[in-house]
C-alpha cells in the first residue's frame, strides 16, 4: 500500500454552461471563437480535501449543493472546469442504481454488460456472475426480462453488479432508498464490510447511518465545502442549521430533503 | 485537426478500442440480442431482409428500366445493384443514427463511467455485421444464378477494412453534432436520400463517363460510392482495382477516421452536460 491519497480535490469548480436556446450550443461550436452564446452557472467553487486510503468518508448537504456533481466529476464522468483532482485505484461508483440496463435483457445480462462497464473481463465475470446473482437475490427474476422488475429488484441487481467490480474506491450517491428494508441493510453491511479494506465517499440523507459509518464527513454548501470534520461535530451542526431553517419558513415551503429523488414509496411493488 | 504532431494520434483510437474490447464485446451481444429478442423469427430477419430486397429490386429495375442494364444480363445487373445497396444501406443507415446514437444511451454516458467513444464502435460492428449477411446472401445469389464467383472475392476484406474505418470517423463526428443539436438528425433524413442518388448503386460509374466526363469526376468525389464499385471489381467483374485510386481511398478514409475521433474526443466532456 502506497501513502498516496485514495481521492484528492484540488480546488475543483466546476460551471455548467447555460444556454438561453437549444440551438446556441452550435452556434458556440461554429463561432466560439468569437462571441460567447452561453452563461456560466457555477454549481461547484474551489473545493478542497483529501480522503486516504481506507478512510469512509460522507459528504451532505442539501438539494442543490453540488453533491451530486462533485461524485460525477470524481468518477470521470463530467470534467472539472477549474481545479485538480485524483483518484487512484478502481472506482465503482453507484450513482443511479439501475439506469443504464436494457428492460429486454434478462438481469443477468445486463449484470454482464454493467461489469463490463466498471471494467471486469469476461473471465473475472464468468468467476462472480453466480454470486452477483446470489448477493442480488431476486429469485428465477434473475433469468427474466429486466422491464418485469419492480424498482426495488433492478436496485438489487445494480448494487450487486458494483458489490463484485474489486473496486479500491466505492463512491456511492443517496441511492438505496428504493430497496426493502431487508435489502437495505444488506447493502449497509456491505458497505461497513468494504470499508474495512477499501475507501468510501458516500453521499446520503441518512444522518444516523453516516454517523455510524464515516470516519468523517464533509458539509457542503452553495459548492463550497462550509464544514469538514469528525462526523458527530458536523452532522450535529448541519442538523442545526436544518432545524433552524426549518423553524424560519413556514413549514409547506420546508425543503423537502428526505426524498429528494421523488420516489414515491408506493414505487416498491 | 490532425496538426499534432504525436505519432500516439495515430493509434490512439485503436489503442482505447482495444483497452475496452471486453466492453464493445458486451455491448454489441446485448444490441443483438434485444433486437431479435420478442421476435418469433430472430435473427433470420438479418438474412430475409436483405432476400426481400435484392428480389425487389431486380425485378424492378431489370424489368421496368431496361436501359439500366443494356448489355448485360439481368442477373448480373442485380447482383451489380445489390452490391450497391449493401454498401450504402449499411452507411445510410449509421448515418441516420449517429445523430441520436449519444441520446439513445444517454444513462449510460451521463450515470456511469462509460467511455461513450466506444459507442461508435459498437454501432459500426452491429451494421458491419448485417451487412455482412447481406454479403453472403449475394454471394449465394452469385453461386446460384452464374454457378461461379471471381476468385478476386477473397481480397473484400483489404476493402472492407479501410471502409469500417471511414464510417466509424463518420460516426463520431455525426454522434458528437447530433448531440449539440437535433438538427442534425433531420439534415440527414433530408441529405442521405439525395446522396443515395449520387452514388453509384442503380448504375455504374462507366456508365455515367460514357455520357459525361466531368459528372462522372464529381461522382467519384463521394467515397460511398468509390467503395461500392472497388467491391463490383473484386466481387462480381473479377478485376483488381487501379492500386493508385485505392491508395488514395484509404488514405482518406484513415484521415476520416482519425479526424472523427479527434472532433469527438475533442467535445466529449462538454457533450456529457449538455445532452
Amino acid at each position: 500500500m502506497s501513502s498516496e491519497p485514495s481521492i484528492r480535490c484540488a480546488g475543483v469548480g466546476k460551471a455548467f454552461q447555460l444556454y438561453a436556446h437549444q440551438n446556441d450550443q452550435l452556434k458556440q461550436i461554429l463561432f466560439g471563437l468569437w462571441k460567447t452564446f452561453y452563461k456560466d452557472k457555477w454549481v461547484l467553487h474551489d473545493v478542497n480535501f483529501t480522503v486516504e486510503r481506507g478512510e469512509r468518508v460522507g459528504i451532505v448537504g442539501r438539494n442543490g449543493a453540488g453533491k451530486t456533481t462533485l461524485l460525477q466529476i470524481l468518477c470521470g464522468i463530467t470534467q472539472p472546469t477549474k481545479g485538480d483532482f485524483r483518484v487512484s485505484g478502481r472506482i465503482a461508483p453507484i450513482l443511479a442504481l439501475g439506469s443504464s440496463f436494457d428492460g429486454l435483457l434478462t438481469g443477468r445480462e445486463n449484470a454482464r454488460i454493467g461489469a463490463a462497464i466498471l471494467g471486469l473481463s469476461r473471465k473475472e465475470v464468468d468467476a462472480c456472475i453466480e454470486d452477483i446473482a446470489a448477493f442480488a437475490d431476486i429469485g428465477s427474476f434473475f433469468e427474466q426480462p429486466m422491464r418485469t422488475y419492480s424498482m426495488g429488484m433492478i436496485a438489487r441487481v445494480a448494487f450487486a453488479i458494483c458489490a463484485h467490480a474489486k473496486a479500491d474506491v466505492l463512491i456511492v450517491d443517496e441511492a438505496l432508498s428504493v430497496g426493502d428494508e431487508i435489502f437495505q441493510r444488506k447493502c449497509k453491511k456491505y458497505i461497513a464490510e468494504f470499508a474495512k479494506t477499501g475507501t468510501i465517499l458516500m453521499v446520503s440523507h441518512d444522518l444516523k447511518f453516516l454517523a455510524s459509518l464515516c470516519n468523517r464527513v464533509i458539509w457542503l454548501e452553495g459548492g463550497v465545502v462550509r464544514a469538514a470534520g469528525p462526523p458527530s461535530q458536523v452532522i450535529d451542526r448541519y442538523r442545526d442549521d436544518v432545524l433552524a431553517e426549518l423553524h424560519r419558513e413556514p413549514l409547506e415551503q420546508a425543503p423537502n430533503d428526505v426524498n429528494r429523488f421523488g420516489i414515491p414509496e408506493s414505487a416498491n411493488i | 485537426m490532425l496538426l499534432v504532431h504525436d505519432s500516439d494520434v495515430y493509434v490512439a483510437p485503436f489503442e482505447r478500442a482495444w483497452r475496452n474490447r471486453e466492453l464493445i464485446r458486451a455491448v454489441v451481444r446485448r444490441e443483438f440480442i434485444s433486437r431479435f429478442r420478442g421476435s418469433a423469427l430472430g435473427p433470420l430477419w438479418a438474412v430475409l431482409s436483405p432476400l426481400f430486397m435484392l428480389l425487389t429490386y431486380t425485378a424492378l429495375f431489370s424489368i421496368t428500366v431496361p436501359q439500366l442494364s443494356a448489355g448485360v444480363s439481368v442477373a448480373d445487373y442485380a447482383s451489380s445493384i445489390f452490391i450497391g445497396l449493401i454498401v450504402f444501406n449499411l452507411f445510410s443507415e449509421l448515418a441516420y443514427r449517429a445523430p441520436i446514437l449519444l441520446h439513445e444511451h444517454v444513462n449510460f454516458v451521463k450515470n456511469s463511467i462509460f467511455p461513450s467513444e466506444t459507442i461508435a464502435w459498437t454501432a459500426t460492428i452491429r451494421a458491419f455485421t448485417y451487412g455482412g449477411v447481406g454479403f453472403a446472401v449475394y454471394i449465394v445469389f452469385q453461386l446460384l444464378t452464374a454457378g461461379t464467383i471471381p476468385l478476386t472475392i477473397v481480397l473484400t476484406p483489404f476493402l472492407i477494412a479501410p471502409f469500417f474505418l471511414f464510417t466509424i470517423g463518420v460516426v463520431w463526428f455525426l454522434m458528437a453534432l447530433g448531440a449539440f443539436t437535433r438538427d442534425v438528425a433531420h439534415i440527414m433524413a433530408s441529405i442521405v436520400p439525395v446522396l443515395m442518388f449520387a452514388t453509384p448503386i442503380f448504375y455504374r460509374l462507366d456508365q455515367i463517363a460514357a455520357i459525361s466526363r466531368s459528372a462522372a469526376f464529381w461522382l467519384r468525389l463521394n467515397v460511398v460510392g468509390d467503395y461500392i464499385e472497388m467491391l463490383r471489381d473484386l466481387a462480381l467483374d473479377g478485376t483488381v482495382p487501379n492500386v493508385f485510386g485505392y491508395l488514395t481511398l484509404v488514405a482518406v478514409s484513415y484521415a476520416v477516421f482519425l479526424g472523427g475521433y479527434q472532433f469527438f474526443m475533442r467535445y466529449k466532456s462538454v457533450i456529457v452536460d449538455v445532452i
